[in-house]
This record gives structure tokens, C-alpha cells and sequence, in this order.
């Protein structure tokens, strides 16, 4: 057994067995605490502002050396050369120095904890943040005062797993890809800048380790586990070999699966079904093609009206969705109409005084509401339609009622453009989501009115089953396989073809390696997803057969608990993947 | 220098996302090539413009007023340069 087995979040996927590296930044803990003696204050305070000096023209040559593609994530060293150029940081450590005779290390450490109590107290979770700067900016002067680079990125020789309390910007572009195997750091979240870059250096990375630097030692042997998120120090022979051919699994699984992500998404008894991908922004373009998605089942609108003080206007939307379209083309897109409230408010109207906002104004209550900002949005919309691979989609229909009073307003701004003689595409197919149990149970009478169903399965677990998954205390109950879900899936996929028209599925479980044999069976006719989950989708629907599928369907239709359906659909994989089950991470719970 | 008169103009953080650290990290920087003293006020809080996390206590989100008083030789150039970053939305790209 390893000496120890740490946990974190894992935030980029594979495996690596080397050398731990500690980039040793600003931690004091292991900083003796000095008393100067008065005639030697002058040269403390002398070595404190040439400690200073030098970090700031380290980070002044770092930002000349930036690669264009790290530029936004380099865009905030300029904020960190301001924070050591600050009178308030350099200042006041010279005061703690000369008031208390500390040494600069001590009194350094002193100002950042001050004026960190500062932000503390702040209500802005964003600024609050910018803490982790001041502190990242005070380690680089730290490294200085101990007079070393010798624990900096630059001293790097040989390759090393990097371990760090965090990494910067500045840290990320020092970085010498080819030297680090993997990392973790102790701070960071599933969304942290860290994450992201590991993803696109296809490098495993693991943040949140809270213990990471109290546990490991610089040189150690470590294996970084990205697929369960565990950190093995000095792991013994047997760990060794087991994680060594592990790591060749993966990398020839990952390797496999990209290359067939172009490939249809064809069963191999000749069924196919579309995958697309769910994005927000234009830039997650080349992920959705470069995964192999084939079109846009998604397109979430908000982010152009969150965070600002002016809507957008129409030929800004315009443009956005034009913009879109074509580069997706000849691929679909759908565009869903704005989709706030609940968890996401737009600043213009501010957040809502209501006591349950899940089931509050929001998505189509709100633009119904909202009148002018829904016509502006709808505008834009039904002008980009003339490119004709734009749908349109709209969230959150509770009734036939509702639905045949959007498409009323919908037919007012078509009349509207006609007049103003402006173009646009009286077929584009209309679609509605189908994410309230009011729908799902009329979606036989819905279906009649709308080209297109999609199932918004998040929200339709929550509503069916009454939780509220961020919830940790009922989040258990987060059962998409419950068979009340399973039940009403099948209901509106079979009234939805009954129709003629087509069904697909967006929401975490279309992803998910497990469930997605259950929906085949259905036959839905679209999986729309993350764009990262859609090479590991493709490749589980390439080695299904749809025979299979639709008897395991008929067992989890016939099955009376969520446990049982837990235990068919994963047995099921474990009989068509019995050696990759491993890298795939489902919603299903851990006990099954 | 003491006895020239404080000048003073009020702003608006129209930037979207309000004053984070980037537009921080700018307005400190223009404000440091003037030997003039430069603050700023917001609810009752007045703070040295020429230090980042000063700016950044003041936590101003977007729509927000916030007073520029300069006091020295340079102020009321200080003010119009000042003035114009806020006007500009510090140049970040929309």
C-alpha cells in the first residue's frame, strides 16, 4: 500500500507515475520568524524592496514571452505587476519591518493577511477572490527574499509531476509543456483557469487537494490517478505495475476514440442516431467539430445579456447567430430562447424577490413577461433563419395553452418583419423543450404544434422527483434512472414519432456511458451533450447493437426500483466493456 | 501643494463586469503618472486611486457612481485622462 492516499478533483483525465516537484511559493510556514536588530533595519528594508524589484521584472519579461494562444489567461499578470508596483503591499511591509523589527519574509506575510481581513469582508465573490492574487504575487516576492529560483519552474530539469498551493497565469505561460508530466494544486475548482489549460495540454490534473503539501515531499514517487481524482505517494510494487498498465489502457483508449469521433454514431446492426454537442459560447466551435459533433442540439443564448448593463440589441444577436450558423453549417443548429431566472439573472431587471425561484419567473414566464426584450431576441432569431440550418427552441413549456400563446407572439414579429420587408424563414422547424412533468404527460397533444421535441433531462429529474440536486442533502435522490423517469422518457419519445416529428435528449445523463444503451433503446433520434463527452458516446453507440438496447430497455421498463435499474444498465456495459469501464464517470449513484 | 484646491468629477462604471481586476490594474497605472493626490469615493469610503487594492476594496460593480478627487499641480489633467478610461470602459474589448 501507498504511505498515503490523498483525494482532490479531478480536472483532466489519465494518468502519470513520476517525481513530485513542489513549485514552493508562499508559504511561510517553514519561515523562521526573526527579530532584526535596530541597525540592521535599513538593510532588511533594502533586501524587502530588492526582493520586490526583481519579482517585478521577472513578471515584466514573462508578459513580453507570452504565446498567443495563453493571452487571455496572461491578460491578469498585468494586474499582478500592478499589485507589486502597489504603495499599500510594499508600504506596509516596510512598516511591519521598522515598527516591529521583523524580518521582510514575516512582515510581508503580515500585509497580505491584512489586507486580506480586508477582503474578506467584501460581497463581491469575484473581487473577494482576487485575494489568491495578492497572495500569488507575495510568493513571488517570498521566492526572491530566499534569495533562490532553485524551487521556481525555471529549475525544472528533468520531467516532473508539478504539485503547487496554485498555479498563476504567470506560472502557466513559465510553464515548459514538455517537462510536466501532470499536476495538482490544493486550490482550484472543477472550473478552474488550471483545469482548463490540462485539458487543452491533454496532461492529467487534479485541484482541491487540501493536504497536498503536508503529505508529499519534493522528489517523492507519486502517481496522479485523473481519472478518480487520488494522488498515490510512494506507491509499492504492486500499485506500480497496476497504474502503469493503466495508464497504457488509457492513452490507447483516449487515442482509439478520438480517431472514430468522425465516424456516424452507428450501432453495429446498421442504427443511427445524431450526436450533437450543447455550447454558450462561439469559441466552443472548434471543440464541437474537433470531438467529432455533428451539429448544435443546444445553443444556450444567456451569456450575451448576463453581467451587462445594456441589452444586446437585435443586429447584435443578428450578427452572434449568423456568425454561428455558418460556422456549424452544413451542420444544424438549435437556438433555445433565453433561459434565465432560477439560477441566472440578468443585472438589467436584478434578481427577483421570490421564495421559490425554480418555480418562479423564469425561461419562457420570463420573456412572456418581459415582452420587448423576447421580440428583440425573436427578431434576431427568425432574421438568422435564413440560413436554413437554424431551429429555434423554446425552454421551460408548461401547457398547450402557453405554447400556443408564444407561437401567437412568434407569428405577431413575423407579421412585423413581412411589413418591414425583412427576410426570414417561414419553415425554420420549431421545437420546445419538454423539462416539466406537465409536458411530458401532454406531450401527445404538444407534439401536434412543434417540429421537434427535446427532453431537458436536469430539470426534468429535479421536477419529477422533487429535489433540488445542489442540494446535499436530498441530492441522493438525483435518480435518472428512477423508473418514473425511465416511464415518462419513453412517453415522449413514443409521442413525439407517433407524431412524426423527431425527439432528442440534452441534459447530463445523454452523456452518460451508462444510460445512454436505455435511451438507444427508445430510439431517440439525438443525443445533444458537452462537446468532451461526445468521442466516449460515439464509441459506446458504435460497439451497441440495438437488439441488445431494446432488451435491456424491456428489462428497466419491467423493473420496479432504481437499485435494479442501477445493476441492469451497468452489467450491461460491463458485458460490452468489460476493460474500459474504468474511464468512464457516471451521474448513477457510487453504491450501485 | 496643500493649498490648491481639491477638484473633484463623478463617473460611472459602465464596464460589464465592473471594476475587476484588469481595469483596476489600469486605473492605478494612469493614476501613478501623476504626482497629484488621487482618490476615489464611493459610499462614504474614499481610497488612493494609485493603489490596485484600494480600487478593488471599493468593490464597484457595474452602474455604479463613483467620485475622482485629485488635489495637486496636475489634478485637472489627472481628472480628464481618469475620466476618459471610465468613458472608454478601460478599452476592454465587448
Amino acid at each position: 500500500m501507498a504511505e498515503t492516499i490523498l483525494q482532490g478533483i479531478p480536472v483532466s483525465t489519465g494518468i502519470s507515475v513520476g517525481r513530485a516537484f513542489f513549485l514552493n511559493r508562499g508559504h511561510i510556514h517553514n519561515m523562521p520568524r526573526q527579530t532584526i536588530p535596530v541597525e540592521e533595519l535599513d538593510k532588511e528594508v533594502s533586501r524587502l524592496e530588492q526582493a520586490f524589484q526583481r519579482a517585478l521584472e521577472e513578471l515584466e519579461r514573462i508578459q513580453t514571452r507570452v504565446p498567443s494562444e495563453l493571452m487571455e489567461h496572461a491578460r491578469i499578470i498585468d494586474s499582478h505587476i500592478m499589485m507589486l508596483q502597489d504603495p499599500k503591499l510594499l508600504e506596509s511591509t516596510k512598516d511591519y519591518i521598522r515598527r516591529m523589527q521583523l524580518n521582510a519574509e514575516w512582515a510581508l506575510e503580515k500585509s497580505v493577511e491584512d489586507i486580506e481581513s480586508v477582503f474578506r469582508t467584501l460581497e463581491d465573490a469575484y473581487i473577494r477572490e482576487r485575494i489568491q492574487d495578492v497572495r500569488v504575487v507575495a510568493g513571488r516576492v517570498q521566492q526572491h527574499l530566499w534569495g533562490g529560483t532553485n524551487s521556481g519552474i525555471k529549475s525544472i530539469h528533468s520531467r516532473v509531476i508539478l504539485l503547487a498551493h496554485d498555479l498563476s497565469p504567470a506560472d502557466i505561460v513559465e510553464l515548459e509543456v514538455g517537462k510536466i508530466m501532470a499536476f495538482a494544486t490544493v486550490t482550484g475548482g472543477k472550473t478552474s483557469h488550471s483545469g482548463i489549460l490540462a485539458r487543452a495540454l491533454q496532461i492529467p490534473a487534479i485541484v482541491g487537494v487540501a493536504e497536498l503539501e503536508d503529505f508529499i515531499q519534493d522528489g517523492q514517487l507519486i502517481i496522479i490517478d485523473g481519472l478518480q481524482g487520488r494522488i498515490y505517494v510512494e506507491p509499492d510494487e504492486e500499485e506500480l505495475s497496476e497504474f502503469t498498465d493503466l495508464k497504457y489502457q488509457f492513452e490507447d483508449y483516449q487515442a482509439r476514440i478520438i480517431r472514430s469521433s468522425h465516424l456516424p454514431a452507428e450501432t453495429i446492426d446498421g442504427y443511427q442516431v445524431k450526436v450533437f454537442a450543447n455550447i454558450e459560447l462561439l469559441e466552443e466551435i472548434s471543440s464541437v467539430l474537433g470531438n467529432g459533433g455533428e451539429g448544435i442540439g443546444l445553443y444556450r443564448t444567456e451569456y450575451s445579456y448576463l453581467n451587462r448593463i445594456n441589452m444586446p440589441d437585435e443586429e447584435q444577436l443578428l450578427d452572434e447567430y449568423r456568425d454561428l450558423a455558418s460556422m456549424i453549417h452544413p451542420g444544424k443548429m438549435v437556438i433555445r430562447t433565453l433561459d434565465v431566472g432560477a439560477d441566472k439573472f440578468i443585472s438589467h431587471f436584478g434578481p427577483l424577490d421570490e421564495a421559490n425561484p425554480a418555480l418562479g419567473l423564469r425561461a419562457i414566464r420570463f420573456c412572456l413577461h418581459h415582452q420587448d426584450l423576447f421580440r428583440v431576441q425573436l427578431r434576431a432569431i427568425l432574421r438568422a433563419s435564413v440560413h436554413e440550418n437554424i431551429s429555434l427552441m423554446f425552454p421551460m413549456i408548461s401547457g398547450l395553452g402557453e405554447l400556443l400563446r408564444v407561437k401567437a407572439f412568434m407569428g405577431s414579429v413575423q407579421a412585423e418583419l413581412k411589413k418591414q420587408g425583412l427576410k426570414y424563414n417561414p419553415k425554420m422547424p420549431v421545437g420546445i423543450m419538454i423539462e416539466l412533468p406537465s409536458a411530458m404527460l401532454t406531450a401527445d397533444i404538444l407534439a401536434g404544434e412543434v417540429d421537434f421535441f427535446s427532453i431537458g433531462t436536469n430539470d426534468l429529474i429535479q421536477y419529477s422527483l422533487g429535489i433540488d440536486r445542489t442540494n446535499s442533502h436530498v441530492s441522493y435522490l438525483y435518480q435518472p434512472l428512477h423508473p418514473a423517469l425511465v416511464r415518462m422518457i419513453k412517453y415522449v419519445v413514443d409521442a413525439g414519432h407517433r407524431a412524426g416529428i423527431e425527439v432528442s435528449l440534452c441534459g447530463e445523463m445523454a452523456a452518460d456511458p451508462y444510460c445512454i444503451p436505455v435511451l438507444m433503446g427508445m430510439q431517440v433520434d439525438c443525443l445533444s451533450m458537452n462537446p468532451q463527452a461526445i468521442p466516449v458516446t460515439k464509441h459506446i453507440i458504435r460497439q451497441a447493437s440495438m437488439e441488445d438496447c431494446k432488451d435491456l430497455l424491456k428489462q428497466v421498463l419491467a423493473s420496479r426500483t432504481v437499485s435494479r435499474n442501477n445493476k441492469l444498465v451497468k452489467d450491461s456495459i460491463f458485458r460490452q466493456h468489460p476493460h474500459e469501464l474504468m474511464f468512464y464517470s457516471s451521474l448513477l449513484d457510487e453504491g450501485y | 501643494m496643500e493649498s490648491l484646491d481639491v477638484v473633484t468629477r463623478r463617473v460611472c462604471v459602465a464596464n460589464e463586469l465592473g471594476l475587476h481586476a484588469r481595469p483596476a490594474a489600469r486605473l492605478a497605472r494612469e493614476a501613478q503618472r501623476f504626482t497629484s493626490k488621487i482618490t476615489l469615493c464611493s459610499q462614504e469610503q474614499e481610497v488612493d486611486a494609485k493603489s490596485i487594492l484600494d480600487i478593488l476594496t471599493l468593490a464597484l460593480g457595474p452602474g455604479c457612481n463613483v467620485e475622482i478627487r485629485a488635489q495637486g499641480e496636475d489634478a485637472q489633467v489627472a481628472l480628464e485622462q481618469l475620466e476618459q478610461l471610465f468613458l472608454n470602459r478601460f478599452e476592454e474589448v465587448q
